[in-house]
């Protein structure tokens, strides 16, 4: 744990690091980024898993929502990755210090391999190409799955600041 | 005191007010949460009919299957959002009242409700509507809300 928090505070004291840090208006220019890029990224998955569920877009089929939510979902998260890299940068040190954190990270991991087996494999599945009146239970499944743990990596991320340190 | 300054220390020392205010850190945390959560819901819609006003998804879909569900997100995100910020407000009323970027966060949040209502709600309901209207009103509209947000996030480093 030593080395990886002297790690961090290397990485902090980088150049990069140093000057988000320091300046007045990079860090707040950067958090409002990190912010709309997850209401556009996490905002859509969460649309999508509501249809997944069934309880709403019932009208449109499921591949349409998939396939054309699918570049503004990527775009989001492009935002959310690279602005999140630079927060990282600039207060590495202080944001390990929290147990939020490498809860965010666990999560964020478990949601993207729920994301990566629902496109590879369940979407793929001959019953998921229809209007989607009736899906099946697998779809419903990985949908409620994504809304638990994207809703998961949203609390402990926002639970970074007021869990400050692991005792 | 001025008047505005009375009204606040009122609703600061009110029951409601001081019980949130006195209570764990965490409450606080998890009104933020709930905050954070019902506007990635309610921005999430808006960029969802936007997208389809726009043209860029779901040009092959009615509207109405995309607005109708949307429209009841969009509502429920703004009434959590509302709620919760209300009580954060009620919470630390003077922290907020004095705060740049909340001031400018609830100007831009009128004005977003205000195009919303009148250009946006113009363009959905006219059956051909003129493609530089819609992608004129859209965007800003769109723009005032990511304003909105970006408002918010940045009333904690003023």
């Amino acid at each position: 744990m030593s080395a990886i928090l002297a790690l961090a505070e290397k990485i902090e004291q980088t150049p990069i690091g140093a000057a988000i840090a320091e300046s007045r208006y990079a860090f707040p220019i950067i958090e409002g980024v990190h912010l709309i890029g997850l209401a556009v990224s996490v905002g859509l998955i969460f649309i999508t898993d509501l249809r997944l569920i069934g309880l709403l877009f019932r009208q449109v089929p499921v591949q349409d929502i998939l396939r054309q939510l699918r570049p503004f979902v990527l775009a989001g998260f492009m935002a959310v990755f690279v602005s999140g890299g630079l927060l990282f940068w600039a207060e590495a040190a202080t944001v390990l210090a929290s147990p939020a954190f490498p809860f965010k990270m666990v999560f964020i991991a478990f949601a993207g391999c729920n994301a990566l087996y629902f496109e590879l494999v369940i979407a793929r599945r001959a019953d998921m190409q229809g209007p989607g009146d009736v899906l099946p239970r697998a779809a419903k499944l990985a949908g409620s799955a994504s809304l638990v743990l994207w809703s998961l990596v949203i609390i402990f991320g926002r639970l970074i600041p007021y869990l400050p340190r692991w005792s | 005191m001025s008047s505005a300054d009375s009204i606040l220390t009122q609703l600061q020392t009110s029951a409601l007010g001081h019980a949130i205010s006195k209570s764990h850190h965490l409450v606080g945390a998890g009104l933020q949460i709930v905050h954070v959560v019902a506007f990635m819901l309610l921005l999430a819609s808006l960029v969802l009919i936007s997208l389809r006003l726009l043209g860029l998804a779901f040009r092959h879909q009615p509207l109405q299957h995309v607005a109708r569900d949307a429209t009841r997100l969009i509502w429920l995100g703004l009434a959590l959002t509302i709620i919760s910020g209300s009580l954060m407000f009620i919470a630390s009323p003077k922290l907020y009242f004095h705060n740049s970027a909340f001031a400018l966060k609830m100007l831009l949040l009128l004005a977003a409700v205000f195009v919303q209502l009148t250009l946006v709600r113009k363009v959905a309901h006219s059956t051909m509507p003129h493609a530089v209207f819609t992608r004129a009103s859209v965007s800003i509209a769109l723009l005032l809300w990511f304003g909105v947000a970006f408002a918010g996030r940045i009333i904690g480093f003023i």
